[in-house]
Protein backbone atom coordinates (compact mmCIF):
# COMPACT_ATOMS: atom_id res chain seq x y z
CA UNK A 1 0.00 0.00 0.00
CA UNK A 2 2.80 2.76 0.56
CA UNK A 3 5.69 2.50 -1.97
CA UNK A 4 8.79 3.56 -1.10
CA UNK A 5 9.07 7.42 -1.51
CA UNK A 6 10.25 8.65 -4.91
CA UNK A 7 13.70 10.03 -4.52
CA UNK A 8 14.32 10.90 -8.63
CA UNK A 9 16.13 13.82 -8.54
CA UNK A 10 18.39 13.17 -6.00
CA UNK A 11 21.27 11.40 -5.92
CA UNK A 12 20.82 9.94 -2.86
CA UNK A 13 24.16 8.09 -2.25
CA UNK A 14 26.18 11.28 -2.51
CA UNK A 15 23.61 12.87 -0.20
CA UNK A 16 24.82 9.99 2.07
CA UNK A 17 28.09 10.04 1.75
CA UNK A 18 28.15 13.45 3.13
CA UNK A 19 26.10 12.79 6.00
CA UNK A 20 28.15 10.04 6.52
CA UNK A 21 31.77 12.27 7.24
CA UNK A 22 29.66 14.02 10.03
CA UNK A 23 27.75 11.59 11.06
CA UNK A 24 29.23 11.40 14.50
CA UNK A 25 29.16 14.97 14.59
CA UNK A 26 25.23 15.01 13.60
CA UNK A 27 24.12 12.51 16.07
CA UNK A 28 25.76 13.67 18.59
CA UNK A 29 24.27 17.49 18.05
CA UNK A 30 20.63 15.99 17.63
CA UNK A 31 21.07 14.39 20.48
CA UNK A 32 22.86 16.90 22.92
CA UNK A 33 20.02 19.88 21.75
CA UNK A 34 17.81 20.02 25.04
CA UNK A 35 15.07 22.12 23.33
CA UNK A 36 15.82 24.25 25.81
CA UNK A 37 15.41 27.69 23.61
CA UNK A 38 18.82 29.46 24.62
CA UNK A 39 20.18 29.48 21.40
CA UNK A 40 17.17 31.97 20.30
CA UNK A 41 18.25 35.09 21.73
CA UNK A 42 21.49 34.69 19.92
CA UNK A 43 20.02 34.99 16.67
CA UNK A 44 19.15 38.75 15.38
CA UNK A 45 16.67 37.22 12.66
CA UNK A 46 14.66 35.78 15.69
CA UNK A 47 14.77 38.61 17.88
CA UNK A 48 14.40 40.94 14.45
CA UNK A 49 11.25 38.94 13.43
CA UNK A 50 9.09 39.49 16.90
CA UNK A 51 10.61 36.35 17.80
CA UNK A 52 9.02 33.97 15.55
CA UNK A 53 9.74 30.41 16.26
CA UNK A 54 10.45 29.36 13.13
CA UNK A 55 13.52 31.67 12.96
CA UNK A 56 14.94 29.77 15.98
CA UNK A 57 18.74 28.33 15.69
CA UNK A 58 17.71 25.27 17.16
CA UNK A 59 14.41 25.42 14.67
CA UNK A 60 15.93 25.71 11.50
CA UNK A 61 19.02 22.83 12.39
CA UNK A 62 16.48 20.32 13.92
CA UNK A 63 14.50 20.50 10.42
CA UNK A 64 17.44 21.10 8.11
CA UNK A 65 19.71 18.48 9.27
CA UNK A 66 17.42 16.46 11.62
CA UNK A 67 15.43 15.54 8.44
CA UNK A 68 18.16 14.33 6.57
CA UNK A 69 19.30 12.03 9.57
CA UNK A 70 16.11 10.88 10.27
CA UNK A 71 15.61 9.68 6.63
CA UNK A 72 19.30 9.04 6.20
CA UNK A 73 19.34 10.78 3.46
CA UNK A 74 16.52 9.85 1.32
CA UNK A 75 15.09 12.93 0.64
CA UNK A 76 13.21 13.96 -2.60
CA UNK A 77 13.98 17.86 -4.49
CA UNK A 78 10.79 18.93 -2.65
CA UNK A 79 12.36 18.39 0.52
CA UNK A 80 15.36 19.49 -0.34
CA UNK A 81 14.15 22.97 -1.84
CA UNK A 82 12.04 23.23 1.54
CA UNK A 83 15.31 22.78 2.79
CA UNK A 84 16.97 25.87 0.89
CA UNK A 85 14.22 27.94 2.55
CA UNK A 86 14.83 27.25 5.82
CA UNK A 87 18.67 27.25 5.69
CA UNK A 88 19.53 30.42 3.35
CA UNK A 89 16.61 32.45 3.77
CA UNK A 90 16.09 32.26 7.74
CA UNK A 91 19.61 32.00 8.41
CA UNK A 92 22.32 33.96 7.24
CA UNK A 93 25.26 32.18 8.82
CA UNK A 94 26.86 34.64 10.56
CA UNK A 95 28.02 32.12 13.09
CA UNK A 96 26.60 33.93 16.54
CA UNK A 97 24.07 31.61 17.34
CA UNK A 98 25.24 30.20 21.21
CA UNK A 99 24.45 26.88 22.27
CA UNK A 100 25.02 26.20 25.85
CA UNK A 101 25.44 22.47 25.52
CA UNK A 102 28.20 23.39 22.89
CA UNK A 103 26.12 22.33 19.51
CA UNK A 104 27.94 24.05 16.75
CA UNK A 105 24.60 25.21 15.12
CA UNK A 106 26.39 26.95 11.92
CA UNK A 107 28.11 24.13 11.22
CA UNK A 108 24.82 22.02 11.10
CA UNK A 109 23.58 24.91 8.67
CA UNK A 110 26.36 24.28 6.63
CA UNK A 111 25.80 20.73 6.26
CA UNK A 112 22.45 21.45 5.13
CA UNK A 113 23.49 23.94 2.90
CA UNK A 114 26.41 21.64 1.77
CA UNK A 115 23.50 18.75 0.88
CA UNK A 116 21.30 20.96 -1.05
CA UNK A 117 24.24 22.24 -3.23
CA UNK A 118 25.16 18.75 -3.91
CA UNK A 119 22.59 18.28 -5.16
CA UNK A 120 22.07 21.84 -7.36
CA UNK A 121 19.48 23.36 -4.29
CA UNK A 122 21.19 26.85 -3.77
CA UNK A 123 19.57 30.29 -4.00
CA UNK A 124 19.18 32.06 -7.29
CA UNK A 125 19.79 35.70 -6.41
CA UNK A 126 18.85 36.88 -9.85
CA UNK A 127 15.44 35.19 -9.94
CA UNK A 128 14.98 36.53 -5.92
CA UNK B 1 28.60 44.34 0.54
CA UNK B 2 31.88 43.39 -1.49
CA UNK B 3 31.38 43.54 -5.02
CA UNK B 4 33.36 41.41 -7.67
CA UNK B 5 33.80 40.05 -11.41
CA UNK B 6 35.39 37.23 -12.86
CA UNK B 7 38.70 37.80 -14.67
CA UNK B 8 39.15 37.83 -18.27
CA UNK B 9 39.35 34.16 -19.74
CA UNK B 10 42.78 34.52 -20.70
CA UNK B 11 44.31 35.68 -17.32
CA UNK B 12 43.06 32.85 -16.01
CA UNK B 13 44.26 30.68 -18.15
CA UNK B 14 47.55 31.64 -17.87
CA UNK B 15 47.38 31.48 -14.10
CA UNK B 16 46.74 27.60 -13.92
CA UNK B 17 48.95 26.91 -17.04
CA UNK B 18 51.14 24.48 -16.05
CA UNK B 19 49.02 23.00 -13.42
CA UNK B 20 47.40 19.63 -14.60
CA UNK B 21 44.53 19.19 -11.50
CA UNK B 22 42.30 22.38 -10.70
CA UNK B 23 39.87 23.38 -8.02
CA UNK B 24 37.21 25.56 -8.84
CA UNK B 25 36.48 27.24 -5.37
CA UNK B 26 33.29 29.34 -5.07
CA UNK B 27 32.11 31.35 -2.30
CA UNK B 28 27.92 31.68 -1.11
CA UNK B 29 28.64 34.98 0.77
CA UNK B 30 28.65 37.97 -1.20
CA UNK B 31 30.59 37.31 -4.36
CA UNK B 32 27.72 34.83 -5.15
CA UNK B 33 24.81 37.60 -4.19
CA UNK B 34 26.32 39.85 -6.59
CA UNK B 35 26.36 36.82 -9.19
CA UNK B 36 30.63 36.64 -9.58
CA UNK B 37 31.74 33.64 -7.69
CA UNK B 38 28.88 31.64 -6.40
CA UNK B 39 27.86 27.86 -7.24
CA UNK B 40 25.99 28.71 -10.68
CA UNK B 41 29.58 30.91 -11.35
CA UNK B 42 31.79 28.14 -11.11
CA UNK B 43 29.69 25.94 -12.76
CA UNK B 44 29.54 28.49 -16.38
CA UNK B 45 33.53 28.94 -15.41
CA UNK B 46 34.34 25.22 -15.71
CA UNK B 47 32.30 24.86 -18.73
CA UNK B 48 34.03 27.91 -20.24
CA UNK B 49 38.03 26.61 -19.39
CA UNK B 50 36.78 23.43 -20.67
CA UNK B 51 36.00 24.34 -24.23
CA UNK B 52 38.80 27.15 -23.87
CA UNK B 53 41.67 24.23 -23.07
CA UNK B 54 40.11 21.56 -25.08
CA UNK B 55 40.36 24.58 -28.20
CA UNK B 56 43.98 25.02 -27.32
CA UNK B 57 44.65 21.36 -27.12
CA UNK B 58 45.65 21.52 -22.89
CA UNK B 59 42.90 19.64 -21.33
CA UNK B 60 42.81 19.67 -17.29
CA UNK B 61 40.88 17.97 -14.32
CA UNK B 62 38.95 20.89 -13.70
CA UNK B 63 36.70 20.04 -10.47
CA UNK B 64 34.40 22.59 -8.76
CA UNK B 65 33.23 23.26 -5.48
CA UNK B 66 31.73 25.83 -3.44
CA UNK B 67 31.55 26.23 0.47
CA UNK B 68 29.59 28.94 2.19
CA UNK B 69 32.29 31.64 2.73
CA UNK B 70 36.08 31.60 2.16
CA UNK B 71 36.60 34.65 4.29
CA UNK B 72 35.94 31.70 7.60
CA UNK B 73 38.34 29.11 8.57
CA UNK B 74 34.89 27.07 9.71
CA UNK B 75 34.15 26.70 6.53
CA UNK B 76 37.13 26.05 4.44
CA UNK B 77 38.28 23.26 6.57
CA UNK B 78 35.29 21.41 4.69
CA UNK B 79 38.27 21.39 2.01
CA UNK B 80 40.89 19.88 3.73
CA UNK B 81 40.23 15.98 2.99
CA UNK B 82 40.22 16.42 -0.61
CA UNK B 83 42.69 19.43 -1.09
CA UNK B 84 45.77 17.51 -2.22
CA UNK B 85 44.50 15.95 -4.69
CA UNK B 86 44.29 19.08 -6.52
CA UNK B 87 47.72 21.05 -8.00
CA UNK B 88 45.85 24.31 -7.28
CA UNK B 89 42.72 26.39 -6.80
CA UNK B 90 41.21 29.04 -8.62
CA UNK B 91 39.21 30.94 -6.17
CA UNK B 92 35.98 32.57 -6.94
CA UNK B 93 36.02 34.75 -3.93
CA UNK B 94 36.58 38.19 -3.02
CA UNK B 95 40.24 39.26 -2.01
CA UNK B 96 40.03 38.53 1.88
CA UNK B 97 38.81 34.98 0.87
CA UNK B 98 41.32 33.99 -1.42
CA UNK B 99 43.88 34.77 1.19
CA UNK B 100 42.21 33.29 3.71
CA UNK B 101 42.47 30.15 1.51
CA UNK B 102 46.47 30.67 0.46
CA UNK B 103 46.95 30.48 4.55
CA UNK B 104 44.44 27.39 5.48
CA UNK B 105 46.79 25.56 2.60
CA UNK B 106 49.87 26.92 2.06
CA UNK B 107 51.26 23.88 0.24
CA UNK B 108 48.62 24.72 -2.66
CA UNK B 109 48.81 27.72 -4.89
CA UNK B 110 45.79 29.40 -5.18
CA UNK B 111 45.15 32.27 -7.79
CA UNK B 112 42.12 34.37 -7.65
CA UNK B 113 39.79 33.91 -10.09
CA UNK B 114 37.76 37.77 -9.67
CA UNK B 115 39.15 41.08 -9.28
CA UNK B 116 37.40 42.36 -5.71
CA UNK B 117 36.50 46.06 -6.84
CA UNK B 118 34.46 47.69 -3.96
CA UNK B 119 31.48 48.12 -1.37
CA UNK B 120 28.42 48.77 -3.40
CA UNK B 121 24.82 48.88 -3.22
CA UNK B 122 22.71 46.64 -5.64
CA UNK B 123 21.39 49.03 -8.62
CA UNK B 124 19.92 46.02 -10.81
CA UNK B 125 20.05 42.64 -11.37
CA UNK B 126 23.58 42.42 -12.20
CA UNK B 127 24.49 46.11 -11.80
CA UNK B 128 26.31 47.45 -8.59
CA UNK B 129 27.80 50.72 -7.77
CA UNK B 130 30.56 51.70 -5.45
CA UNK B 131 29.52 53.37 -2.24
CA UNK B 132 32.63 52.95 -0.11
CA UNK B 133 35.87 52.25 -0.21
CA UNK B 134 36.42 51.36 3.72
CA UNK B 135 38.63 54.55 4.00
CA UNK B 136 38.59 53.64 7.91
CA UNK B 137 37.36 57.21 8.95
CA UNK B 138 33.69 57.84 7.91
CA UNK B 139 32.93 61.46 6.75
CA UNK B 140 28.95 61.01 6.26
CA UNK B 141 27.80 62.41 9.36
CA UNK B 142 28.98 66.18 8.15
CA UNK B 143 28.43 65.34 4.50
CA UNK B 144 25.10 64.64 4.35
CA UNK B 145 25.68 60.81 3.65
CA UNK B 146 27.42 61.47 0.37
CA UNK B 147 30.92 60.05 0.26
CA UNK B 148 33.05 62.26 -1.35
CA UNK B 149 36.20 59.43 -1.32
CA UNK B 150 34.39 57.70 -3.07
CA UNK B 151 31.90 59.88 -5.19
CA UNK B 152 34.35 62.51 -6.21
CA UNK B 153 36.98 61.49 -8.60
CA UNK B 154 39.42 62.83 -6.55
CA UNK B 155 38.17 62.34 -3.67
CA UNK B 156 38.08 65.35 -1.97
CA UNK B 157 37.30 66.28 1.31
CA UNK B 158 36.95 69.97 1.53
CA UNK B 159 34.58 70.93 -1.23
CA UNK B 160 34.44 70.85 -5.02
CA UNK B 161 37.45 71.60 -7.31
CA UNK B 162 37.30 74.80 -10.04
CA UNK B 163 36.28 71.55 -12.57
CA UNK B 164 32.66 71.33 -11.76
CA UNK B 165 31.18 72.25 -15.35
CA UNK B 166 27.25 72.15 -15.26
CA UNK B 167 26.42 70.06 -11.97
CA UNK B 168 28.77 67.20 -13.07
CA UNK B 169 32.56 66.45 -12.70
CA UNK B 170 35.12 67.62 -15.19
CA UNK B 171 36.17 63.93 -15.55
CA UNK B 172 33.01 63.10 -17.44
CA UNK B 173 29.51 64.43 -18.01
CA UNK B 174 27.79 61.48 -16.94
CA UNK B 175 29.50 61.86 -13.52
CA UNK B 176 27.59 63.82 -10.74
CA UNK B 177 29.73 66.08 -8.73
CA UNK B 178 29.55 64.47 -5.33
CA UNK B 179 30.40 68.21 -3.83
CA UNK B 180 27.42 69.96 -5.60
CA UNK B 181 25.05 66.66 -4.17
CA UNK B 182 26.70 67.08 -0.98
CA UNK B 183 25.89 70.91 -0.76
CA UNK B 184 22.49 70.10 -1.91
CA UNK B 185 21.29 67.83 0.23
CA UNK B 186 22.84 69.64 3.24
CA UNK B 187 20.87 72.63 2.20
CA UNK B 188 18.08 70.89 1.76
CA UNK B 189 18.21 69.27 5.67
CA UNK B 190 19.22 72.42 6.99
CA UNK B 191 22.79 71.60 7.71
CA UNK B 192 24.84 73.62 5.79
CA UNK B 193 27.45 74.41 9.36
CA UNK B 194 27.98 71.07 9.16
CA UNK B 195 30.65 71.56 6.27
CA UNK B 196 32.14 74.75 7.68
CA UNK B 197 33.51 72.99 10.71
CA UNK B 198 37.11 72.16 10.51
CA UNK B 199 37.85 68.85 11.07
CA UNK B 200 41.41 66.89 11.87
CA UNK B 201 42.85 65.80 8.90
CA UNK B 202 42.43 62.47 7.87
CA UNK B 203 44.73 59.68 8.55
CA UNK B 204 45.27 57.41 5.67
CA UNK B 205 45.73 54.09 6.77
CA UNK B 206 45.23 51.96 3.31
CA UNK B 207 49.30 51.35 3.76
CA UNK B 208 48.68 48.87 6.68
CA UNK B 209 46.27 45.97 7.39
CA UNK B 210 43.89 47.36 9.50
CA UNK B 211 42.13 44.34 11.61
CA UNK B 212 38.84 45.84 14.08
CA UNK B 213 37.97 44.66 17.42
CA UNK B 214 34.35 45.61 18.92
CA UNK B 215 33.89 47.54 21.80
CA UNK B 216 33.04 44.98 23.53
CA UNK B 217 34.73 42.30 22.66
CA UNK B 218 38.25 44.19 23.57
CA UNK B 219 38.38 42.99 26.91
CA UNK B 220 38.77 39.61 26.30
CA UNK B 221 41.23 39.70 23.42
CA UNK B 222 43.44 42.24 26.17
CA UNK B 223 43.17 45.27 24.05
Amino acid sequence: MFGKKSTTGVNTKEVKAILNEKKTKMELSLKACAHCTLCAESCFLFMGRNKDPKYMPSYKFLNSVGILYKKKGNVDILDLGEMRDLVWERCVLCTRCYCPVGVDIPEMIALARRVCRSQGVYPQYERE
Amino acid sequence: MVKAERKPIEEIKDAINGYKRVLITGCGGCVSICLAGGQREVNELKALLNIHLKKDNTPKELDGYTMERQCNDQFLEELEPTIDQYDCVLSMACGAGVQNMAKMFPQIPVFPALNTISIGIDKDIGMYEERCRACGHCVLGYTGGICPVTRCSKGLFNGPCGGTNNECCEVSQEIPCAWLDIFNRLKEQDRLDDIKKIHVPMEWHNQTPRTIIQESYKQRYSV
